[in-house]
């Protein structure tokens, strides 16, 4: 009997557990309509689809934490993106790690340009990264000088995506590499458990002697670092670089974040909600083709679904809450 | 009968002239002059008349930014409301080419935006624990998907009586339109609501201390629903002007509007104050 108490309270227990469980349900109703969903190629496919949101939704998921928001992301990585395109284009750089860590070095500096001015400018967030969202998506097409790159400029780039390992894309491993190490970081440094402690009481945080100002400055930093890093695995997954790539992207990471029970008024989430909350809305965007829904149809489904999910969420939240309290009236 | 720090009701200090000027909403109208002297400097073609020509359309954005104020002013955001618009004017179209009276076309327009608000605040209010940002994207996606749909595969739709339409796209001596007195109209009567009603400042309140504003006796969920039915509202009057300007429209109807309002509002956000006619008009 008890036994059978601890299983039920597990899976109502946490945040995590229900969107494992409402995963799940999403999965198995797909694959009865669907077999092939399931199967590797599928899943691969889906997963490098959706690489780009998974990655950013770890930065998000740090500036979400910190009780901050970042909407310049997409336009970062737009930047840097082109960047990466146009260097390839004209034969300037044409090593592959060279070139991501150009994309990585400069998302840094465009995500410490915004948090320079969000910590010490003392800026609103929302405010200050939708003006670095319109200079930095300005820059991108300064960058591309009304040109593009196609599959045909970026020459070896472009397979990078292509190599695979393990029946993976290399691009999935390198998603998966992000989760492990935010994993690691976010619940035993000293560096993640900070974003948790000023992202609770930001007050608290700065009478205990944590430096508020430059975690979040770090934090809108490593935000830059991935959107960077995602700038150029996107040139090399979708093999073309064009000014408005990933455009208004930056909402799905934020809906992925907040389906994976990331608060918005900072200090509640983990690295499992994210990834959880991201891969619900990877599954969502690739089961509605499948399913058979018409193309038309879609948007309006996908909709419903987030909307479906988050309520279901709040349902199962309250069950957990009222069990909790039946159980201390015993 | 003073406290510790010697004020009471009565004893509120004076606001003085230095500290009226140097706030928020008058750093506004300067940056608002100094923009328009800004624009004759480098542009010939930046006159009263060419502003004014263009002005409809951004006039119309500008019915979302009041009831956008109150919802930051109680800590909410509607991100919806662009994807309202577009809905909102499609139906209006399609109902517009049906051929019924244009006051059938203005209603619908504006219940189909009504309804939106509505539904976002239900939903709001009944799982009080969603952030409003992520519940009003997920409305965002179907009403912009229900639009989608109703199109059809063209993804445009265009006006065929425009008569009724025409009418409202007017302007007075051929040079101010219309929308701007309605807005005026409008503007007066959410500042003076805002400022001086117990509805009003039950949203600072809110604001403030959603905890202690529910206390105190303010039917805050209420008073929430209230606001985002009447943010559709809104929505549904900008469908319309925005209609009159354009003739028609399409899945991208109001698309910007999400980002834009955003920069309008998070300004109101930081002054707590609806000043819709401090805004320099983007041109």
């Amino acid at each position: 009997m008890k036994e059978k108490k601890s299983i039920i309270k597990m899976l109502t227990g946490s945040r995590e557990a229900s969107l494992v469980i409402v995963l799940i349900v999403l999965c198995a109703l797909v694959s009865l309509r669907s077999p092939s969903f399931l199967s590797l190629q599928s899943i691969a496919d889906m997963l490098m689809n959706n690489t780009i949101i998974m990655i950013m939704a770890l930065g998000m998921l740090c500036v979400l934490l910190i009780g901050g928001i970042d909407i310049s992301i997409a336009s970062t990585l737009g930047f840097t993106g082109m960047t990466v395109g146009m260097l390839l284009k004209y034969h300037v750089v044409e090593n592959t790690f060279l070139l991501f860590l150009i994309a990585i070095g400069m998302g840094t500096l465009c995500g410490a340009l915004v948090g320079l001015a969000i910590s010490r400018g003392k800026v609103a967030p929302i405010i200050a990264t939708m003006g670095f969202m319109y200079i930095f998506r300005g820059l991108a097409y300064m960058v591309s000088n009304s040109e593009w790159a196609g599959a045909d400029a970026l020459g070896s780039f472009k397979d990078f995506a292509q190599i695979k390992v393990a029946g993976f894309s290399i691009v999935v491993w390198i998603m998966v590499f992000c989760y492990i190490l935010f994993f690691i970081v976010m619940k035993w440094t000293k560096f993640g458990r900070t974003i948790y402690a000023v992202g609770s009481n930001r007050e608290a945080a700065q009478i205990s002697g944590i430096n508020v100002a430059n975690v979040e400055l770090r934090v809108y930093a490593v935000m830059g670092a991935l959107a960077g890093l995602c700038g150029a695995l996107s040139v090399s997954i979708y093999a073309s670089a064009q000014p408005n790539m990933q455009y208004a992207k930056e909402m799905d990471v934020i809906a992925a974040c907040v389906i994976g029970g990331v608060s918005m008024s900072g200090g509640r989430g983990s690295v499992g909600g994210a990834l959880l909350g991201a891969l619900v809305l990877a599954v969502i965007a690739k089961a509605l083709p499948l399913v058979g829904i018409d193309a038309l149809a879609q948007n309006t489904v996908k909709g419903i679904i987030i909307l479906a999910v988050i309520i279901l969420n709040v349902i199962t939240q309250r069950m957990m809450n009222k069990q909790n309290l039946e159980r201390r009236e015993l | 009968m003073a406290g510790k720090s010697g004020r009471t009701i009565a004893h509120v200090p004076e606001k003085s002239v230095k500290k009226t000027l140097l706030c928020w909403e008058s750093m506004l109208v300067v940056l608002f002059i100094f923009i328009n002297i800004f624009g004759q400097g480098i542009s010939p073609n930046y006159q009263a008349s060419n502003v004014l020509r263009e002005m409809p359309r951004y006039l119309a954005e500008m019915f979302l930014m009041l009831p956008m104020a109150y919802l930051l002013v109680m800590g909410e955001i509607d991100i919806s409301v662009g994807a309202t618009v577009c809905l909102s004017a499609t139906v209006a179209c399609m109902v517009c080419n049906t051929g019924v009276p244009f006051i059938v076309v203005v209603f619908t327009a504006l219940a189909v935006g009504t309804a939106c608000g509505l539904l976002n605040g239900i939903i709001l209010t009944k799982f009080t624990e969603l952030p409003p940002m992520i519940v009003t994207l997920g409305t965002q996606i179907v009403f912009r998907g229900i639009a989608e749909i109703t199109l059809g595969s063209g993804g445009s739709v265009s006006l065929q009586h425009t008569e009724g339409f025409r009418a409202i796209s007017g302007r007075v001596g051929g040079l101010v339109p219309y929308v701007f007195f309605v807005l005026v109209i409008f503007a007066v009567i959410f500042t003076v609501v805002l400022a001086k009603t117990t509805f009003g400042r039950s949203m600072y309140a809110i604001g403030t201390n959603r905890q202690a504003a529910y206390y105190s006796g303010v039917p805050v969920q209420k008073y929430r629903l209230i606001v985002y039915t009447v943010m559709g509202t809104m929505a549904g009057l900008c469908a319309l002007f925005l209609t009159a300007y354009l003739y028609g429209a399409n899945t991208t109807t109001g698309k910007p509007l999400v980002i834009k309002k955003g920069v309008f509002t998070a300004e109101e956000k930081g002054s707590r104050r609806p000043m819709s006619f401090h805004e320099p008009l983007p041109l």
